[in-house]
């Protein structure tokens, strides 16, 4: 009937035994879930364990963004909203003209765990080239485009310190950088920019 | 019914909508987020995500059900959960670090039939249809080595940076035996009070038909997963 014969019961833990692993099981389950399991998911640390472990930090990038893709599921639900979006929240950029090939410099810095969008206003087709370095730490960023329900993205990258190259835009929007600082101290960037754009858009 | 086979079918569904729809950047969230916003040696991390991902995997934990159902003794237990360890680290660690673009629906039907293999097993079935016994420690070895891929894929899919990746996928290896062991304490327990009862044999045969029917299930999945995929 079976691969093996019934068990014998002197070889099976005792009652006793059972009830003493079960205790233990159960003290660890809500030791686990309160230590470890909060601050990695929830990022709330109501022992101070997590963020000595470095959980809590999981945690609260785990929030942030499920925080980021709902408000993107709201605000891009019609996406036709993203352009007066950043007409509202845009701040235009002085453009400063440098005196090299560069067309435009910009400036900026982070603070661990802030974001920033700087964005080409751009037509089908247009060529950007631009150069980038940070200093003081490294810095994730996400150089993308989307519009009227098209996007693309050109590239992604976490924990650089410079990048360079150039893309064409394959339709007419805003196409540019998400920045984010994962490290830990405030990283300053340098972005240079020259191609075929109306404006620069930059959101915070 | 199985968690990982919803956040595998959810993550798919994102992609695609990422694909297709606007953002205002791709956010992933989760496990795969966090992972993807993160660069250098994060053992703890590392360690933590290993282990949720072993104990809220339905296969392996019902895979490991099957292998010590009928194991009495701890030296037995520690033997072939060894085996098993063995099996699933090597080919995880080889198949992340190789980047083996091993198909996740092929890997994890399989890993379906081996839940299927180790209840049959159980059961007798193979000494019954077949007039022999086939080695139960290969086959834990030998599965854990497909485990082990299908492991190796889904990390894949977080893409973990290259800074520290060697560190945080051993880290992660860790994890999984961590989780591996955590799951372990709870069936031995549970198992424990059951193997006590009078009509345990009864309903052992009851439990591993329905554990075959649960990898026939999960193989179906994968399998109908596959073929809606291509």
């Amino acid at each position: 009937m079976h691969n093996a014969p019934k068990p014998k019961l002197e070889d099976l833990p005792t009652p006793a035994q059972l009830r003493r692993s079960t205790l233990i099981a159960g003290i660890g389950a809500v030791l686990i879930g309160v230590c470890v399991y909060l601050p990695a998911e929830y990022g709330t640390d109501p022992t101070g364990v997590g963020s000595i472990i470095g959980l809590t930090e999981m945690g609260e990038i785990k929030q942030q963004l499920a925080a980021e893709a709902a408000a993107d599921e709201a605000l891009h639900g019609g996406d036709e909203s993203s352009s007066l979006m950043n007409d509202i929240f845009g701040l235009f950029v002085s453009t400063a003209h440098a005196q090299e090939a560069w067309q435009d410099e910009f400036t900026f810095t982070l603070e661990p765990g802030a974001f920033t969008e700087i964005k080409a206003t751009m037509e089908e087709g247009a060529t950007l080239n631009y150069a980038w370095t940070s200093t003081g730490g490294r810095i994730n960023f996400d150089l993308h485009a989307h519009s009227d329900g098209e996007n693309v993205t050109y590239e992604k990258g976490r924990g650089q310190t410079s990048g360079a190259g150039s893309f064409e835009t394959p339709f007419a929007g805003d196409h540019g950088w998400f920045w984010r600082n994962r490290d830990d101290e405030a990283v300053t960037v340098t972005l240079q920019l020259r191609g075929d754009y109306s404006q620069i858009v930059r959101r915070q | 019914m199985r968690p990982s086979l919803t956040i595998f079918t959810a993550v798919v569904l994102l992609l695609i909508a990422f694909a297709t729809s606007a953002h205002a950047h791709d956010v992933t969230p989760g496990d795969a987020g966090y992972i993807q916003e993160i660069w250098g040696v994060h053992i703890i991390s590392f360690i933590y995500l290993g282990a949720k991902h072993m104990m809220t995997g339905y296969d392996h934990i019902l895979f490991l059900l099957g292998v010590v159902f009928f194991l009495y003794h701890m030296k037995d237990v520690a033997i072939y959960v060894s085996l098993f360890a063995i099996g699933h680290s090597v080919t995880m660690l080889l198949g992340v670090w190789f980047g083996w673009g091993i198909n996740a629906y092929i890997i994890d039907a399989i890993i379906g039939l081996s839940v299927v293999y180790k209840a049959l097993d159980n059961l007798g079935a193979f000494q019954k249809w077949f007039g022999f016994q086939p080695n139960t420690k290969a086959a834990t070895l030998i599965f854990g080595l497909f485990h082990g891929t299908g492991l190796a894929s889904k990390i894949l899919e977080y893409q973990i940076a290259e800074d520290g990746l060697l560190a945080n996928l051993l880290a992660f290896n860790v994890g999984v035996e961590v989780g591996q062991l955590l799951a372990l304490f709870v069936i031995l327990i549970v198992m424990g009070y059951w193997r006590r009862s009078p009509n345990f044999m009864r309903q052992a045969s009851v439990a591993n038909i329905i554990m075959v029917g649960l990898g026939v299930l999960l193989t179906y999945q994968q399998i109908a997963g596959y073929i809606a995929s291509t």
